[in-house]
């Protein structure tokens, strides 16, 4: 797996520097190089929503710092959790005086280090935590609070971002970024592997005849390993599974993420919504603001994910708010 | 654990926890090469990487004029620099907590050190919301922790302690993960070492070897 870069220790230090260049609005944190802003933030008024994560998943986590998204983010190494430091110099950085939501994948590294940035800050600002826990294969429904965030987290980013903008305060905006998670599925396939920049191989090996179905972000195993199956065979299974699962009070309106995990065409991808649009709409679901590219990757992965989100009245307002970000335009 | 110091001393003080950290960082390459080859089998194959960055930012932070508690302090907060993953984290945490317990203390006798790691490992525990069993660095500490306190020969911490984390090692290799990324695939780690645990191993041994000379 070759790689367009310099010295691997570089890699997360260039490209924060270059995607700054690139996109004025985002900006280091004065004194904190692995934590990132938005120019406005604190925005007077506004409840900052932050988030934070290992590198390696762009345009998640940093990419979603924006207008009606998030205020700030702490960025850790390559699938590594920021370090506490970094998730401290983030929620100062979003903090307004009306509190902060710490909203992130549901990982070890990444929660000790909000949680302990949390204590530090207890009694200066307020927080609140959401976990992202929507990949479905990452553990049984009935231990639904061990899940993994992925790619569906992206809907709660986009709906706490709109209600913190809208003015709501602080309880309301965790409780409706929990809902969003609570009501989004996900599930995603691999075809290829990834490699940490300095580490000698891949993160897992894979033959090149073979899909896992249900890996995660970062090569975690999935539910199977077999010979590759055509695209719509893969959708039928990925749909399955998630309605298996849909929330009791479903509805029948949903948002749909085909997501790309780094070396896979946007081709492939609509070749999978396709399907998977085909098959919502047979099982009598209306399909609103769909979402197909890259959202959430893993760096050279070859692989796709799918998540849906089971709309409710409020949660497909906040998705149609405006919000702008170097990724994502709504 | 780099606040073992250097199980040859008879006591822990702060100049034999420079001098282990010093020793840990000397044997680094080999020690990274084989802790990434078994996180390669559980995980994403870094645990060694990181476990080099963060024995490389303590080994340059502490100062050699400051006393137990400061330098376990400043390699706490040095850790906690160098990386936010899971395994780093926790080692910051327990560096912190050892930290506290060597207060106004110019040394810890090596079964008062086995006490401060029963400390470290229960900090460690709750917040990694983990278990004594599931098979994680945590169990290894404790195993030490153990060892030296059912120990009262200064002269054999260094041989209870290798023991104590070799037979961790052991026991726990045919058992699975319960936690983080390895429990998804729980019946696959049974026959692997768990990399944290593994690290600890490594490290005791590197530290209870008298130095050349």
């Amino acid at each position: 797996m070759k790689k367009i870069i310099n010295a691997p220790a570089d890699y997360v230090n260039e490209m924060l520097t270059g995607l700054s260049a690139a996109h004025p609005a985002l900006e280091r944190v004065d004194g904190e190089p692995r934590a990132m802003r938005h120019t406005d933030a604190p925005v007077s008024g506004k409840v900052g929503v932050v988030t934070g994560g290992g590198s390696g998943h762009l345009p998640l986590f940093t990419g979603y710092i924006g207008k009606g998204l998030l205020d700030a983010c702490a960025i850790g190494g390559v699938f590594e959790g920021p370090t506490v430091d970094s998730c401290i110099a983030a929620i100062k950085a979003a903090d307004s005086g009306k509190g902060v939501l710490c909203l992130y994948g549901n990982y070890g590294g990444d929660r000790m280090n909000f949680d302990l940035a949390c204590e530090f800050l207890d009694g200066e600002i307020r927080t609140a935590t959401v976990l992202g826990t929507d990949d479905i294969a990452s553990a049984e429904p009935t231990e639904r609070h061990k899940r993994r965030g992925v790619a569906g987290i992206v809907y709660a980013f986009k709906v706490a971002g709109a209600a913190a903008s809208s003015g709501t305060a602080l309880d309301e905006v965790a409780a409706i970024a929990g809902r969003t998670v609570d009501r989004t599925r996900s599930i995603g396939v691999a075809l290829t592997g990834c490699r940490i920049p300095g580490s000698a191989a891949a993160s897992f090996s894979i033959g090149p005849d073979e899909i896992e179905f249900g890996m995660g972000i970062h090569g975690e195993p999935g539910i199977w390993r077999d010979k590759l199956k055509p695209a719509d065979a893969l959708a039928d299974e990925m749909v399955d599974r998630i309605l298996e699962e849909k929330p009791d009070d479903s509805g029948d309106r949903v948002s749909v993420l085909v997501n790309g995990l780094g070396a896979t065409p946007l081709e492939e991808l609509f070749i999978l919504y396709r399907r998977v649009d085909q098959r919502l709409r047979d099982a009598g679901f209306t399909i609103v603001r769909p979402l197909v590219g890259p959202f959430v990757t893993s760096m050279e992965m070859a692989g796709a994910s799918l998540s849906i989100c089971f709309l409710d009245f409020e949660i497909e307002k906040a998705l149609a708010a405006p919000a702008e970000c170097p990724f994502w335009r709504v | 654990m780099p606040f073992l110091a250097s199980l040859t001393s008879m006591s822990l003080t702060a100049e034999c926890f420079r001098d282990g950290i010093e020793r840990i960082r000397a044997g680094l390459p080999e020690l990274e090469t084989e802790l990434n080859a078994a996180d390669a089998l559980l995980g994403d194959g870094d645990t060694g990487g990181m476990i080099g960055r963060v024995v490389t930012t303590i080994a340059a932070a502490i100062k050699p004029d400051s006393d137990l508690e400061a330098s376990l302090a400043t390699a706490a907060r040095a850790a906690a620099s160098a990386t936010g993953s899971s395994l780093g984290t926790l080692v910051a945490i327990g560096l912190l907590t050892s930290s506290r317990f060597a207060k106004g203390k110019q040394s810890l006798s090596w079964t008062e050190t086995g006490a401060v790691l029963e400390e470290a490992a229960a900090a460690m525990l709750k917040r990694g919301n983990a278990a004594i069993g599931d098979k994680t660095v945590v169990d290894a500490v404790a195993a030490v922790a153990k060892a030296l306190l059912a120990n009262p020969e200064p002269a054999m911490a260094g041989a209870v302690a290798i023991a104590g984390a070799q037979a961790a090692l052991d026991e726990f290799r045919q058992r699975p993960c319960r936690i983080g990324r390895a429990r998804m695939f729980a019946e696959r780690s049974i026959g692997m070492d768990d990399p944290g645990m593994l690290a600890v191993a490594r490290i005791v041994e590197r530290l209870a070897v008298a130095p050349a000379g």
